[in-house]
């Protein structure tokens, strides 16, 4: 992956920067002008992807999944919910059983009509470990019988039943009044199951391809991945069930490094980037590009409960009172778009609106320090970041240790961008973890379940296996209440607060989902799964 | 020449094995669980699960002991399966396979295009010593191979962005005669020609006031004579090592060059495996490297016969 310059002396970005404006200068105006392809849509990729599978829940491709293949629901870039390959669905009484209508015209791009057979066998081989879909927990982790496919145990989800070709039925562990919103995305893509598995019913190698006989359910469809070049062109799909694409053609091209990047959109050779992250992005690219909804997804740094010195709840409240977070924003996020995080809730219905920040008290730090088991500064070990692995999150960090320096005579703090940077045995002594916490379900129960229970993997990794048994408690009370009962998120607000006063996580900022388009690019509103929502309707130019 | 070069490919075996063995070792021991740095790695929204890390780790077959692992990993590897990724489940061998020929006809054309520009501006720079021709030829060398290619590309890049027409940008890989890769091989030719350079002008220096060579004017044979038969072959023989040098780090290393220009080489593959403990991976280019040292020590050996006739009569001696 391409390296940033760390700001020391003349940065390579001020050398290219120089050198770009003295022969931009040196231009005739007419080449620098918006160069828009009606009708195309450019993509700069991140990287030259070598898995364009869209059953990995992730990865840098997993942006532009809406392109090809349909969801069984979409959230819109407000957090609303909307039908697609699921056109109505519908809970029992206790929300252990839901059922779900598939559109009756829904189709592949071969014609063949998408079942219910397919949902269920789509969803069986994302679950599956072989498979290796890194979030198909987030989805499916309530169905009956998930557990024992993914771990290898089973092949078949005993939850999911075919009530007809147009209907399922899927059965849950317990009551989830929200399991509805835990589908609407991306994450487990229907796929015409009888051409991807293999006769031991595992994903073929490289089944994505279109040379392969690939067949999606989206608007588009690809008809080039070159795995040398890397470039991806995608044309639509003609036998799309939805309103037929304003695009004629979308090209996606890796180009790694921003800088070059950065100069490529600006020229207009391209339209819109799959994730852009650069130092003044919105002096660079205007507002617009960097500019989009507030998602429920925050950067924040979090402490062992397990590690000394911040096994030491005072040492750890030391370390967060004694950092001025108003000045860790101005060093780090500016004036945005990015907005500076108090708590660990954000664009969802459950942000509370009383939450106590924690003040900046350099003071009280000191005090805490001192009566802490350590007793004096010089008296702690080494305290070891790590995720320290772009220039804004060196920015913060730095800011982080000098804070620390000067508030807390605290001088002996590294910095890593992963853990095995770390030697063996230190690698289980690092204390702070730079993290982003998220959900793609705009519920503020799912967002605590992910970020502060005990069982989470943020919990158990990040915060060194932290169990608060009454937050644990008061979540697992709310994620039984449907989304309607105020209830669902007052007990959040209040395991939230209990949270705050264990101390365990310096707040950052809250992310917004980047548009990472041009403005002459229309209709590109993102959701919360990063995708864009409805992509039929993109338009480029005019 | 045919019994050197089979004793030469025999002593390969054990010295890979080796360099695979130290390598295997390294990642086993000092990096950590690939699996669990790759759950450890991801962003915050993906589980962490040890029953599922069990699993993954279990299916890679991981959870065997360092010696089975590293004794079915060369079992394998002698029968042509080089694995698979860890990260993308897909044949190393075809990934190395898309990967090698960029970065080998990138490194061969440097190395050509190198030998054609620098040996002569080198040998005009030592006809001309101290001369105008040989202070230009010197400084422009030395200003050249100062300027590092992580700051060439880009500048280049963006420059000609600014300047092209629009649909020109010169990105990707097109093959080695494709009009896109001039820029690439002009960034990765600077360096090695200012070594060159340099190296072929004290080389030249040293050998232009030999014996022979006076004999060879003394003769009233003409200077181009002089300089091409008879200074040419002992000059080369240090270039020729030089270059070979040159070539390793050109194949293995060009990283920031692939990145800029966006060149899906063995550099690039190199880092990313890295930076993802993509162990299979790693060994590949780890072994794919350690080949090319002896391979291009085998050629560099072979040539120095053919260049200078003392080396040849020296091996037959022993």
């Amino acid at each position: 992956m391409a390296q940033e310059d760390s700001g020391r002396g003349l940065s390579r970005r001020s050398f290219v920067k120089l050198a770009a404006a003295v022969a931009g200068a040196a231009l005739p105006l007419g080449w620098q002008q918006a160069l828009a392809e009606e009708g195309v849509l450019k993509i700069v990729h991140l990287t030259l992807n070598p898995d364009w599978s869209p059953l990995r829940g992730g990865g840098s491709h997993y942006n532009w999944q809406s392109l090809i293949w349909a969801s069984p629901m979409y959230f819109d870039p407000e957090g609303n919910i909307h039908p697609y390959l699921f056109t109505s669905w519908q809970p029992n009484e206790d929300w252990t059983v839901w059922t779900f209508d598939i559109h009756p015209d829904a189709v592949f791009s071969d014609g063949t009509p998408i079942t219910a057979a397919h949902v269920k066998g789509s969803w069986e081989l994302n679950a599956r470990p072989s498979t290796r879909n890194q979030r198909i927990d987030l989805v499916l982790s309530s169905v009956a019988g998930f557990s024992d496919v993914h771990t290898g145990g089973a092949r078949e989800l005993s939850g999911v039943r075919i009530v007809n070709d147009k209907q399922i039925e899927v059965t849950l562990e317990g009551p989830d009044p929200i399991f509805d919103l835990k589908i609407a995305n991306q994450l487990a893509p229907i796929v015409k199951v009888e051409d991807v598995v293999d006769e031991n019913g595992d994903a073929k190698e490289e089944w994505w391809q279109p040379a392969n006989g690939l067949v999606v359910s989206g608007p588009f469809r690809p008809t080039l991945v070159d795995m040398t070049t890397g470039q991806v062109e995608y044309e639509p799909n003609p036998l799309f069930f939805g309103p037929a694409p304003a695009l004629t053609r979308v090209e996606l091209m890796p180009i790694e490094d921003t800088v070059v990047a950065v100069a490529a959109l600006q020229k207009g050779e391209f339209d819109a980037h799959t994730e852009l992250r650069v130092p003044n992005l919105i002096e660079q690219l205007g507002e617009e590009f960097a500019s989009g909804p507030e998602i429920p997804k925050g950067q924040h740094f979090w402490l062992s409960t397990r590690t000394a010195p911040t096994d030491d709840p005072k040492v750890r409240e030391a370390l967060i009172l004694a950092i001025d977070r108003e000045g860790l924003k101005t060093v780090t996020i500016g004036d945005g778009p990015s907005k500076k995080a108090e708590q660990v809730l954000n664009a969802v219905s459950g942000v509370d609106p009383d939450f106590e920040p924690y003040p900046f008290d350099p003071e009280r730090a000191r005090q805490l320090l001192a009566e802490s088991s350590y007793g004096a500064p010089e008296n702690l070990p080494s305290l070891m970041m790590v995720g320290i692995s772009a220039p804004e999150f060196e920015a913060a960090a730095q800011y982080i240790a000098e804070q620390w320096r000067q508030n807390l005579g605290i001088d002996s703090v590294q910095m890593k961008p992963q853990i095995d940077a770390y030697s063996g045995p230190d690698q289980g002594n690092v204390q702070i973890f730079r993290d982003d916490v998220a959900t793609r379900v705009p519920d503020a129960v799912v967002y605590l379940m992910a970020s502060i229970h005990s069982q989470s993997s943020n919990a158990q990794n990040k915060m060194g296996g932290y169990r608060n048994e009454k937050v644990d408690a008061l979540l697992e009370e709310a994620s039984m209440l449907p989304p309607s009962d105020p209830r669902r998120d007052e007990l959040a607000r209040e395991a939230q607060r209990l949270f705050r006063n264990d101390y365990v996580f310096i707040p950052w900022y809250h992310e917004v989902v980047p548009k990472s388009a041009m403005p002459r690019v229309h209709n590109f509103g993102r959701s919360l799964d990063l995708n864009v929502s409805e992509p039929w309707k993109i338009t480029v130019g005019g | 020449m045919l019994l050197f070069v089979a004793r030469r490919v025999l002593v390969w075996i054990p010295s890979l094995l080796l360099i695979l063995f130290v390598v295997y070792a390294l990642a086993f021991y000092g990096a950590g669980d690939p699996i669990k740095l790759i759950f450890l790695k991801a962003p915050g929204d993906v589980a962490y699960n040890e029953a599922r890390i069990e699993a993954v780790r279990e299916a890679a077959g991981l959870d065997r002991p360092f010696i089975a692992q590293f004794a079915s990993y060369v079992g394998n590897l002698l029968q042509g399966d080089w694995g698979n990724s860890l990260i993308t489940g897909q044949p190393v061998w075809r990934t190395i396979a898309a990967a090698a020929p960029v970065s080998g006809q990138l490194g061969l054309a440097t190395i050509i295009l190198t030998t054609l520009i620098a040996i002569p501006l080198g040998v005009i720079a030592a006809l001309n010593q101290n001369g105008k021709l040989d202070y230009i030829t010197l400084g422009a060398a030395l200003a050249v191979g100062a300027i590092p290619p992580y700051v060439v590309g880009p500048i280049l890049m963006v420059s000609l962005i600014l300047l092209l027409p629009p649909g020109s940008i010169p990105y990707g890989w097109g093959g080695i005669f494709d009009v896109r890769v001039i820029l690439p091989l002009l960034v990765l030719c600077m360096a090695p020609v200012s070594i060159i350079v340099r190296q072929t002008r004290a080389a030249v220096i040293e050998v232009m006031n030999d014996d022979f060579i006076r004999t060879a004017r003394a003769k009233g044979l003409p200077e181009r004579i002089v300089v091409l038969r008879h200074m040419m072959r002992p000059v080369l023989t240090p270039v020729v090592t030089q270059l070979g040098i040159i070539m390793i780090s050109l194949v293995n290393g060009a990283i920031f060059v692939e990145l800029v220009f966006g060149l899906p080489g063995l550099g690039r593959l190199a880092v990313q495996s890295t930076v993802d403990n993509d162990y299979p991976v790693i060994l590949a280019v780890t072994l794919i490297g350690a080949a090319l040292v002896m391979l291009s020590n085998l050629v560099v050996d072979l040539a120095y016969p053919l260049l200078d006739p003392r080396a040849h009569a020296a091996r037959s001696d022993r």
